[in-house]
């Protein structure tokens, strides 16, 4: 499927910078090499700069990590007005931070450099499960960040939390589904926490949570969160009216958005790549005027359709079928809507409370992934 | 060679007694196999056989041995397979023989395979000559050991010879033992041919390969040979001897042995057991002794992927090649679809052949429940021979079963006896008689051979701490009450889970599967109840619980491809699944029918 003729419209930016690496960390982190930020945000603006043919105007940017906020507040502002004339009027601008990076002058730098939101990793409050996750916050400072973001008053608020984290039981996350309900950010991400191959976590031999005591942490945080009015939009995303994260949607909706930065992922029409891990290469490719080391997969059309059921169907709302295409066994709808999993209506398809809890199950009843 | 200066034995040991240790330095002591040539196990040649440490294929090799009286003799080791699934060519093979080298660990003493063994060697009027192994190790007690040896075969105590195998010390002892206790053959050179074939095997270019012993007469390269028991004639391609590798030497006569090249293109044109004579000039009467190789326990082999049914097949046919007793049918099931129904002589045999289809046609394989061959009498009176539980009629069509029967020896220490009588009283066994050997028991038991296939073995192993040794025989089909136990998965009948059990078993045969497979089978997307069903007749019942969650946590823009692919290696994953009806079951559900209920484990 050819690109978006009017341009791409999501625009995701990866700064790998952290203190440290968190336990439960597989990503493309860069710990200690604050030296480097200079020339990284310079390598990043060049890369956004190259992308100008593929880029239209932008709804929604995300600045993710590593820790966006270490980058220093200079820097992200930089950064900001190097993407700001390229936004839309009204675009969602996340920036990723971590709690203990966040204080007042931070959120006011954020702010008037035109972040609209903040994604706020938590985690959790409860202090054994961070030290079990090899957090640096504590509840504490978690606290004092949501408090600087709601002070400042124009940045919109998400947080971080993980569930099936080794240790914690019911009570763990009633408090921590406390904490949220008081603190009513406009938008929620609950992950079960994943055994990553290569996270210090799962090398250290923990197992991960039996599937019934996932579950049951899984439906307490989606019934407590929905009873306090949140909208459980996508299988791990809970928003209040109208706070759904824009820039995640286009992912889950199979737009074509471009990622710079180290380890980001683009998508464009069939085409998808991915810049290479590394610092040093990043920059040096792009301080002599070339593109990253990259990856690159051309998807074909049925990759295409089946990576449009495996996303859409993470949503509530109905799975446009004249969109995403023909499923690979039609019959498994039937059997699947005959279980209570999904429901069939005018040409859409969606499921249900229960096939949403199994949309793994599901999406491989319905496709063949091959 | 004359007849006088000829001697055919072969070595009875227990597995891991040394028997292959002490075959290669014979090998070696008579310049058979140079020190430079010399590899471990020399005689046995399949990989498998040398990993398990155990001889599947006899062969006979022929030395040459100057004696301390000065004189050069033909001495022909004929070796003999070490497992009970293999008693028929033992016997064979120790027809073959005037006498027989006893071994044993000086350090374990008497097992029971060396029993069964050593017993054939006497009904068949072998000379025994026992020896003592492993006299070398700290753990040796060779005094006591060589008592019971010699009250075992009725010898003096100092006639036992006490060697090691290893260190190649008392070797030559034994070399001169052959020399001056066994007896020469006495057979007739100048009868009509008379050759016992104790073992054959296939080469994919020379056809059917026979080892023989020529009892009368001679035979020479370019004969025409007829086989007695199968009617086959054929040309006598070579004759020659195994020293150790084939070595043609034109003719074998009287009292010598060595192999002959056939040309047959099929194992089964020629069984072990077999007389050859010659086409033109037929001995009046073969050999005694011959009997076709008779499968014990079946099973049903089933490709995971239906795609490599014909791989299947291609393997079986290239074993059956040489292995004359493996016998297989095609076998359509409901649950695991197209697959061959196969007959093994026994337990070992039955592994042996599933992990050389595994190993060396890298085939992946579900095995169904082990199962021996019952007599059905039906209400109108015709008799069935039922090989696979899906076979048997239905209980009102039944007159009576009968099922296989073995007489089980066991060599128990006295510490162990009370745990061995247990175990052989769960597995319907009666008493038949306890003697004591050196100090242990022998203990006797008649049991049903269904009892047996599953995990007695194993059983009677870890309740022995790994000291008790199992020897069985047939001894005939006797009337059982049995009945058909059926498992169903979401209602619906497996019948590769279907299996034959005693009717007083079946309650709790029934429940503990149920149980385990409850454990062996994944949550699906809605409940899967396991039932254990006697004649439609539920008697137990298990609950597979439906699955609640099964998402991928976090899926942004970098993560895409890593869950699509995610899923593709979960679609891979499910594809080793056997689809049974809706339900989903891993090839480990059909093995939990190897073990029996926990119960009998406590």
């Amino acid at each position: 499927m050819p690109g978006d003729p009017a341009g791409v419209a999501h625009l995701y930016v990866h700064l790998p910078f952290c203190a440290a690496r968190c336990g439960y960390c597989a990503f493309v982190v860069e710990v200690g090499r604050e030296d480097a930020r200079d020339a990284y945000l310079g390598a990043v603006r060049a890369e956004i700069q190259r992308a100008d043919r593929l880029l239209g105007p932008l709804e929604s940017v995300y600045l993710g990590g590593g820790t966006p906020t270490l980058m220093g507040s200079g820097r992200l502002r930089d950064l900001l007005d190097e993407i700001r004339p390229r936004c839309a009027p009204g675009a969602e601008v996340t920036v990723e931070a971590n709690p203990e990076t966040v204080d007042a002058a931070l959120v006011a730098g954020l702010a008037d450099a035109g972040a609209t939101r903040v994604s706020l990793g938590a985690q959790s409050t409860r202090d054994h499960l961070l030290a079990a996750l090899d957090r640096r916050c504590g509840p504490d400072q978690v606290r004092r960040a949501v408090d600087a973001v709601r002070a400042d008053g124009r940045l919109r608020l998400s947080v971080d939390l993980m569930l099936g984290v080794p240790g914690q039981d019911g009570g763990d996350l009633a408090a921590d589904l406390d904490w949220v309900l008081a603190t009513r950010p406009e938008h929620v991400s609950w992950y079960e926490l994943e055994f990553k191959e290569g996270s210090a976590i799962a090398r250290g031999g923990a197992a991960p949570p039996d599937e019934d005591h996932a579950a049951d942490l899984y439906e307490q945080a989606i019934a407590g969160l929905e009873g306090a009015g949140y909208r459980w939009y996508e299988l791990a995303n809970f928003a209040l009216p109208g706070a759904e994260c824009r820039h995640s949607l286009a992912y889950w909706r199979a737009r074509d958005y471009v990622g710079v930065g180290v380890g980001a992922v683009s998508t464009v029409g069939a085409r998808r790549w991915r810049n290479a891990p590394g610092l040093d290469r990043y920059i040096a490719a792009l301080g002599a005027g070339g593109d990253p080391p990259r990856s690159v997969e051309q998807r074909d059309a049925d990759v295409c359709r089946r990576e449009r059921w495996m996303l859409g169907t993470r949503l509530d709302e109905p799975l446009d079928l004249a969109w995403a295409g023909p499923a690979d066994h039609p019959e498994a709808i039937e059997r699947l809507a005959a279980r209570g999993l999904l429901e069939r209506h005018a040409g859409t398809v969606r499921l249900t409370r229960r096939g949403r809890l199994l949309q793994n199950a599901v999406v491989q009843e319905i496709l063949d992934f091959a | 060679m004359d007849q006088s200066h000829i001697r055919n034995f072969s070595i009875i040991a227990h597995i891991d007694h040394g028997k292959s240790t002490l075959a290669d330095r014979i090998l070696q002591i008579t310049g058979a196999v140079s020190e430079r040539e010399m590899r471990e196990q020399v005689l046995d040649s399949m990989d498998l056989e040398r990993e398990r440490g155990i001889t599947i294929k006899a062969q006979a090799v022929r030395v040459m041995y100057t004696a301390d009286d000065g004189e050069t003799y033909q001495l022909n080791l004929i070796d003999t397979p070490g497992h009970v699934d293999f008693s028929y060519e033992v016997s064979r093979s120790l027809a073959a023989c005037e006498g027989a080298l006893l071994v044993v660990d000086a350090s374990q003493g008497i097992e029971a395979q060396t029993l069964a063994n050593a017993y054939l060697a006497i009904e068949g009027d072998l000379e025994l000559v026992p020896v003592l192994n492993k006299i070398d190790l700290p753990a040796a007690d060779p005094d006591l050991h060589a008592r019971a040896l010699a009250d075992l075969i009725g010898d003096d105590p100092d006639q036992v010879l006490r060697i090691s195998a290893k260190t190649g010390e008392g070797v030559k002892d034994v070399l001169e033992a052959i020399v001056t206790r066994m007896p020469p053959p006495t057979g007739d050179p100048a009868a009509p041919l008379r050759a016992l074939v104790f073992d054959s095997v296939y080469d994919q270019y020379r056809g059917v390969v026979a080892f023989v012993r020529v009892v009368d007469g001679e035979i020479r390269t370019g004969q025409q040979v007829r086989a007695m028991a199968t009617a086959s004639d054929f040309a006598a391609e070579e004759v020659g001897v195994m020293s150790p590798v084939m070595t043609p030497i034109g003719h074998l006569s009287a009292g010598e042995s060595g192999y002959v090249v056939t040309g047959l293109k099929s194992l089964v044109d020629l069984r072990v057991g077999d007389t050859l004579t010659l086409a033109g000039s037929p001995a009046e009467s073969p050999l005694p002794g011959y009997r076709e190789a008779k499968p014990m326990v079946f099973c049903g082999l089933f490709p995971v992927d239906s795609d490599e049914y014909p791989d299947l097949r291609d393997a079986l046919e290239k074993l059956s090649l040489n292995d004359a007793s493996l016998v297989w049918e095609p076998e359509t099931s409901q649950a695991l679809g197209f697959g061959f129904r196969c007959g093994f002589l026994g337990l070992l045999h039955m592994d042996i052949i599933r992990e050389r289809l595994e190993r060396e046609y890298d085939l992946d394989l579900i095995t169904t429940t082990p199962n021996v061959e019952y007599e059905v009498t039906t209400t109108g009176g015709e008799l069935l021979e039922v090989r696979s539980p899906v076979d048997l009629p239905s209980p009102n069509h039944i007159e009576q079963i009968e099922e296989p029967y073995v007489r089980c020896t066991m060599l128990v220490p006295q510490d162990f006896v009370g745990a061995v009588m247990g175990l052989c009283q769960e597995r319907r066994g009666s008493f038949v008689t306890m003697t004591p050997i050196e100090n242990r028991q022998q203990v006797v038991y008649d049991m049903p051979l269904a009892e047996i296939v599953l995990d007695f073995y194993d059983q009677l192993k870890s309740r022995t701490r790994g000291y008790a040794s199992l020897d069985y025989e047939m001894i005939g089909n006797r009337q059982s009450p049995l009945v058909k136990l059926d498992i169903l998965l979401a209602g619906e009948p497996v019948d590769a889970l279907s299996m034959i059990v005693h009717r007083d078993s079946a309650y709790a045969r029934g429940k503990g599967l149920v149980e385990r497979l409850k454990e062996t089978i994944p949550r699906q997307m809605f409940e899967v109840p396991v039932q254990a069903a006697i004649g439609g007749k539920i008697i137990a019942r298990e609950t597979v619980k439906a699955k609640r969650k099964d998402v991928l946590a976090k899926c942004y823009g970098g993560d895409i491809s890593r869950k699509r692919k995610l899923l593709e290696r979960q679609k891979e994953g499910k594809k080793r699944m056997k689809h049974v009806g809706n339900v989903e079951v891993p090839q480990e559900a059909f093995l939990a029918v190897l073990q029996l209920d926990g119960q009998s484990q406590q």
